[in-house]
């Protein structure tokens, strides 16, 4: 009887383990709704490409679109774009860079992606959330 | 939760979730793993006896001499002074500040990993026990006799340090108003919290006696010294001396109450590492509902991560008592008190293992600003440099993500196969013979399979 049991048993387990593997999969694949991939960064067009940058407008301290997605392979380059209509500081945390941006202007981000992680980049002087960034390994 | 008017992260870099692929190898090794540990020839209990080896008298003796003793304590009682004073005095920056960084990561991750490790290393710097034991000689050299104490009312047993453990996260991860791996609370209020602890804990020890109130209400000492029992040293009749690793923790929840903390660290853990990821539509749900009785936003944040954090207590407390159930319907059973409290010890691997899982690459990015610009500059406002070290940074290049996948996926399997171990040893003392011991296992074979599958699980969804 014993027997029996030990394979009923794993089978309920390993049943249970493939169950859960698929709903870390589907988490996974359901994850990655990023409103911005930029694919063209991957081939470096040095200063003539013409690429599209993703841009994040603020106004008046809170991004208009809700925080911006983007996500990129390590190696690739992170360039975005932050436009505001007031003075701010933009801090992107993790690589630790710091821009300014004048009231009315906008500043680039262009740097290479090599942390692996989630980082954020927020206003600094509001502590407000405008991006988060993803690299992947 | 980007209502909210959010501090800086005290950490910078968050984790990727651990990939599919790994998740599932995980899970098939814990399996595997698990068959084979119950199917082995292990029929005769091998944690039930310390296995006690004294060292060297001498050295015992000096360790543990009262100078050596006051000395600890006033190691202690200074960074425990250090820590509140940057709080209070230092800047509201969260990852400026000594405050935050030294209580909730430096302390409060790193003692249950040296103290599995080595043993109780928390209690000899403990600095309200140290305050506690002054006062103590200091009334009796007064006096002439010693202080008189109520007796603790031996039901309650560790259920103060449960709720205790509950309330720290609750504080760290609920009331600051952020949530995944960083600590939302800013420093001012950890340090008032700290001080308000301090006078909890040191009347509770002038009731009590301060040696009853740390074996079980004081939080830090029961966790960390649940943790310590896994640990190679200990001290018995006032020597210091080694043990068979993991052999001093059988007789740990001896005490009522001694589940519950082990529960209360498991379910903490995991409700920290899913309250971005795996409940964050739940919550979300929640918080709309709770948000329609006309709170604010704040209050209703609190109330909502609150429901789930007890939600995920009552969780992992019925998983447990499910499996004990179960392994009273096995012939030959103990009663199921005896089970309940007998088994508890089973789950400190599991818990340390939640623990280095969520925390490892926050423990190693954030220690560096503790022994960088946090020790050169503990107040944060750049007005001292100590070590000369206060320019420097974090380097988030040191771990690559496969290196904390790893890790993480390795400490969970390796928890999994230390707590069935000590289950099955545990239930060979406690069946008359093997085939009903084993029978009974595949009950907690079942929990500890669902703890470590849930624990991977939490990993490998998003926590952005």
């Amino acid at each position: 009887m014993s027997n029996v049991k030990k394979i009923a048993l794993s089978l309920a387990a390993a049943a249970l383990v493939l169950g859960l593997a698929a709903c870390g999969g589907n988490g996974g694949s359901n994850e990655t709704t990023t409103t911005a991939r930029t694919p063209e960064s991957a081939q470096e067009g040095g200063k003539g490409a013409k690429e599209k940058v993703p841009t994040i407008v603020v106004r008046n301290d809170e991004p208009v679109d809700g925080i911006e997605r983007l996500e990129y392979n390590a190696g690739e380059t992170i360039r975005f774009k932050v436009e505001s209509d007031k003075a701010e500081e933009v801090h992107l945390h993790g690589y630790d860079v710091m821009k300014d941006i004048p009231a009315g202007g906008s500043v680039t981000f262009d740097l290479p992606a090599e942390i692996e992680g989630i980082f954020e980049a927020e206003l600094e002087g509001v502590g407000v959330q405008i991006a988060e960034i993803r690299v992947n390994p | 939760m980007s209502f909210l008017p959010l501090a800086h992260a005290l950490v910078a870099r968050q984790d990727l979730p651990v990939p599919a692929w790994l998740f599932a190898w995980g899970a098939s090794i814990v399996l595997i793993v698990s068959f084979f540990a119950l199917a082995a020839g292990w029929r005769k209990p091998r944690f039930e006896q310390l296995h006690w080896r004294p060292l060297a008298a001498g050295l015992s003796r000096s360790l543990l001499s009262t100078p050596m003793q006051a000395l600890c304590g006033l190691v202690g009682v200074f960074l425990f002074g250090v820590a509140v004073y940057a709080g209070l005095h230092g800047t509201e920056a969260p990852d400026r500040n000594l405050a935050l960084t030294f209580f909730f990561v430096t302390c409060w991750l790193g003692f249950p990993v040296v103290s599995a490790i080595l043993g109780d290393v928390f209690r000899p710097f403990n600095p309200w026990r140290a305050v506690g034991r002054l006062a103590g000689s200091g009334f009796r050299a007064i006096a002439g006799e010693r202080s008189a104490h109520l007796t603790y009312p031996e039901r309650l047993g560790r259920w103060p340090a449960a709720i205790g453990l509950l309330a720290v996260v609750w504080l760290e991860t609920i009331y600051g108003g952020s949530g995944g791996v960083a600590v939302g609370l800013d420093p001012h209020a950890a340090a008032e919290a700290a001080l308000v602890y301090s006078g909890y804990t040191l009347a509770m020890m002038a009731l009590f006696g301060v040696e009853e109130w740390c074996e079980r209400g004081e939080v830090f000492s029961v966790y960390f010294g649940m943790f310590s029992r896994l640990g190679y040293f200990g001290v018995s009749d006032g020597r210091l001396g080694r043990r068979r690793p993991l052999a001093a923790a059988g007789r740990w929840a001896t005490i009522p109450g001694s589940a519950a903390v082990v529960i209360a660290s498991i379910a903490s853990t995991s409700f920290d590492g899913a309250q971005e990821g795996a409940f964050k539509d739940a919550i979300e749900t929640v918080t709309e509902w709770v948000a329609e009785l006309g709170a604010s936003s704040l209050t209703t944040a609190r109330l909502t991560d609150t429901i789930f954090m007890l939600l995920c207590f009552a969780g992992v407390g019925l998983v447990y008592l499910l499996g004990v159930r179960g392994m009273r319907t096995v012939r030959n059973a103990p009663p199921l008190a005896t089970l309940r409290d007998g088994f508890a010890h089973t789950l400190i691997p599991i818990a340390l293992a939640y623990l280095v899982a969520h925390y490892f690459s926050l423990f190693v990015f954030q220690e560096q600003a503790q022994f960088t610009y946090l020790l050169s500059d503990p107040l944060g406002t750049a007005s001292t440099d100590l070590f000369g070290t206060a320019s420097s940074g974090i380097d988030f290049k040191v771990l690559s993500s496969t290196a904390i996948w790893y890790v993480q996926v390795a400490a969970l399997v390796g928890g999994h196969v230390l707590g069935l171990t000590l289950a099955h040893d545990r239930a060979l003392a406690y069946w008359p013979n093997y085939r009903q011991a084993t029978r009974s296992q595949y009950w907690m074979l079942a929990v500890m399979v669902t703890f470590t599958c849930f624990g991977l699980y939490l990993l490998s969804v998003s926590n952005a």
